[in-house]
């Protein structure tokens, strides 16, 4: 394909949508790394009078920001960013391992009724707060409330119609010839799907562990509502920085955040070149 | 409990004036007993004995029964669920339950929004991880219709935390609106949250202003007494093109409500009739909406946009001339960190008065918001978490508490306002704790009955449609009012009526007389 240079409108539009998209990461970038005086200065201080990390430092000791007068941060984030890793690592993990077989059971072995779509994809058309009360009631009763089991268990649940409906449009693209190939050599079903199936749509995988770690990554509502005191999550974190003396701390959240984002950025940053092709979703067919 | 035998010869003597008043500060201070205390105990027209009975009384019953149900408690801790950064109050005592009594104190904190929806769905749950839970007053209707926190009308009958002590008991009508449901006891009060008028002192001292405003009005530059001044001093005062507004006043969604209920009720109107009949959809409440729309052009062009600490912020910065907040806009104000252009200037006033349709003048404020403690019915122990409750909001222990920065709570029993310790007046100055008295005993609640939140938001989502340009006053009304009659309906009118009419049954004589409230069956 022949390089086309762009033209000076599209250069434009090109860096305004740039500029667009990426102010919401610089102004929490800086203001991350604002002391609390700057945080609601007004005018708004874009770059901090006075660079400093005490943001980062009061997520894992609350005291830091004493130094400034600030006071009222109660708990460290250690908890909560722990909580996020486990419960995304784990539940990522086994959405896409359920997903992906479900997906084969479906693509390969399933009847192609018309319903299968709806069905699957059923578990995701209710609002997570009208089901949210439901599972704190089943889950108080079986013993799962307040713990990182529920909390991965309601994860699994909620990402699994998600990645199991993309793996499944990868596994349609796949021609069948290739594994019958492979069984024809004589590989079982299952060794003919981990050898040839799985490798032949790891882009597709690829892009669903990332899609599914992003929803778990960022999920609120669940884990506010199913959690006392013995689990936590960055999200439910983010909302907990506020005090009586200074209000929102606004450079405490933008510090989580930027913590929040550097998983995501280095999961991208490995899988991106399968990313274009596994995002468009089966889009080109065979 | 029994008295220090040498503390109640003490007080004997002086009662009976063998002892002059320095010698028997001098003696209690030597007897371990506060400073403070023995001040109020010595000005008390109780009488000694009877004057550190009540003050002490309700703190000595607390930690005897705490001892009790501590020492007999199978879970040797107490959990608290608690609204995020109220906890400054609390922390200095952990140290004493701990080492007294064994009792470890651990904190749950959620955010202040998620704190009733939490004792719902404990209601649900039944989990049993909280023993204390600190909600707004709004919350106990909806917390003792689903069975989740105790009535404590039994035990306060008990061990008397001496609620409704003329002295050293909670303000009324806060003590009844903020702690009772249906006329019973279902939390006790630890943060007076009502709101007062703010103004900058510097601006109404300044000698070109104040000429000035005598010459355009024909009156002294002052705090405003009634709205209509409010207004025309925000008029005055504007000054945009130096970034100085009016007011700070919010329209913002969530606190408009307030703002609205505020002018409402200070022209004599409540919320609902005697018959829950929705009232703010009268030309009263219309008109009160076209003057909230008329000060729109003299206020802070965040006021659309105000959370309660970005609001602190603007004011403490010196970008307004008056603002309506709660006593902890006045610390904010107060602390050079936070206030850098206010502390020291400002000036506070009980909430303007408007008048009635009879031409009467009115005081009438907000109690909005508001923790208190409740008890779950989960609790492992329910009477250890009682004896919390009553031991932290003692007439003493509360005094000690509130001024810990770090934490929500503000004055609410007489004597923190009209017998402050020493860190009371520090932190809040006796003018202002002066103030906070004389407008607390004209407060009216928030929707403290079934559904108080599901009226609040409904109400305000109106209220803002109709600030922000979206709907007219009449418009905007009329559809709060129809939700209302649907909230009404859903719930029962019978229990909401019941609510209503236990609840402004105890408002202040003015009001009640303004709005007809004796009149309801």
């Amino acid at each position: 394909m022949q390089d086309k240079k762009l033209t000076p409108v599209q250069t434009v539009i090109m860096a305004v949508s740039l500029v667009v998209v990426l102010f919401p990461v610089f102004w929490i970038l800086m203001t991350a790394i604002k002391p609390p005086t700057d945080w609601n200065a007004s005018p708004a201080i874009w770059i901090p009078s006075e660079p400093t990390f005490v943001n980062f430092q009061t997520l894992f000791d609350p005291e830091a920001l004493g130094k400034y007068g600030v006071g009222g941060v109660s708990q460290p984030a250690t908890k909560a960013v722990f909580g996020s890793l486990l419960a995304t690592v784990v539940s990522t993990t086994l959405s896409v391992i359920i997903g992906l077989f479900s997906a084969i059971g479906i693509s390969r072995y399933g009847n192609n009724s018309k319903s299968t779509p709806l069905i699957i994809l059923s578990g995701r058309m209710f609002p997570p707060a009208a089901i949210a009360v439901p599972f704190v009631i089943i889950f108080s009763n079986i013993g799962l409330i307040d713990s990182y089991t529920g909390l991965i268990a309601i994860y699994v649940a909620v990402t699994l119609p998600f990645s199991t409906w993309m793996l499944k449009s990868f596994v349609d693209d796949l021609p069948r010839e290739i594994e019958e190939a492979a069984m024809i050599d004589g590989r079982g079903k299952l060794a003919a799907h981990l050898t040839v199936t799985i490798p032949l749509i790891r882009g597709g995988l690829f892009a669903t562990t990332m899609f599914i770690f992003i929803l778990n990554w960022s999920e609120f509502m669940f884990a506010l509502v199913l959690s006392y005191s013995n689990i936590s999550t960055i999200p439910v974190q983010l909302a907990k920085y506020v005090t009586a003396t200074a209000g929102t701390l606004y450079g405490v959240q933008a510090a989580l955040a930027v913590l929040a984002m550097i998983p995501l950025v280095i999961v991208g940053y490995l899988i991106q070149g399968h990313l274009a092709r596994g995002m468009t979703f089966g889009a080109i067919k065979q | 409990m029994e008295m220090n035998p040498k503390l109640e010869k003490t007080l004997q003597e002086y009662e009976a004036g063998g002892m002059t008043r320095r010698s028997f500060l001098k003696t209690m201070t030597t007897l371990g007993v506060a400073a403070a205390v023995a001040n109020a105990v010595a000005l008390s027209p109780l009488g000694a004995v009877k004057a550190f009975a009540a003050i002490n009384g309700p703190e000595e019953r607390a930690w005897a029964l705490a001892k009790v149900a501590a020492a007999k408690a199978t879970k040797k801790s107490l959990t608290l669920l608690i609204p995020t950064g109220s906890i400054g109050n609390m922390t200095p005592y952990v140290d004493k339950w701990k080492n007294e009594l064994g009792i470890t104190l651990e904190f749950i904190e959620e955010p202040d929004e998620v704190v009733h929806t939490k004792g719902m769905q404990e209601a649900v749950a039944k989990t049993g991880r909280y023993d204390v839970m600190m909600p707004t007053a709004m919350s106990y209707p909806d917390w003792i219709d689903s069975g989740v926190i105790y009535d404590l009308t039994d035990w306060t009958e008990k061990h008397d935390p001496e609620l409704f002590n003329k002295e050293y008991g909670v303000v009324f009508p806060a003590s009844h609106h903020a702690q009772l449901y249906n006329g019973r006891v279902a939390g006790l009060l630890c943060d007076g949250d009502q709101i007062t008028l703010l103004c900058r002192k510097d601006y109404l001292e300044n000698p070109a202003k104040a000429k000035a405003f005598e010459d355009k009005f024909g009156r002294k530059l002052a705090v405003p007494d009634t709205w209509k001044e409010y207004r025309e001093l925000a008029e005055f005062m504007h000054d945009p093109a130096n970034g100085f507004y009016g007011s700070l006043e919010y329209r913002s969604p969530y606190y408009v409500k307030w703002m609205f209920m505020q002018r409402l009720v200070s022209k004599g109107v409540l919320y609902f009739d005697g018959e829950m009949n929705p009232t703010f959809n009268s030309d009263t409440g219309v008109q009160v909406l076209e003057e909230m729309l008329e000060m729109n052009q003299f206020l802070h062009p965040d006021a659309f946009s105000f959370t309660w600490s970005s609001n602190y912020n603007a004011f403490g910065r010196g970008e307004g001339f008056m603002n309506i907040v709660w006593p902890s806009g006045f610390k904010y104000s107060m602390a050079p960190s936070t206030g850098p252009a206010t502390t020291g200037n400002i000036a506070a006033t009980v909430m303007p008065a408007d008048f009635t349709k009879d031409g009467s003048k009115l005081y009438a404020g907000m109690f909005c918001w508001g923790y208190g403690y409740a008890v779950s019915k989960y609790s492992a122990n329910p009477e250890l978490a009682y004896a919390y409750a009553q031991w932290m909001t003692s007439p003493t222990i509360s005094a000690d508490a509130i001024p810990y920065l770090g934490g929500y709570s503000d004055p609410y029993r007489v004597n923190h306002m009209l017998k402050p310790t020493k860190r009371l007046v520090d932190t809040y100055t006796l003018p202002y704790l002066d103030t906070l008295y004389h407008n607390i005993v004209n407060t009216v609640p928030d929707f403290c009955i079934p559904g108080g939140f599901e009226y609040q938001d409904a109400l305000d989502k109106e209220v803002h449609a109709c600030m922000t340009g979206s709907k007219d006053p009449k418009e905007a009304l009329s559809q709060a009012a129809h939700k209302f009659e649907r909230i009404t309906r859903r719930i029962g009118k019978d229990k909401v009526k019941k609510a209503w009419i236990a609840l402004t049954s105890n408002l202040a004589a003015p009001i009640k007389k303004a709005a007809g409230v004796d009149q309801w069956s």
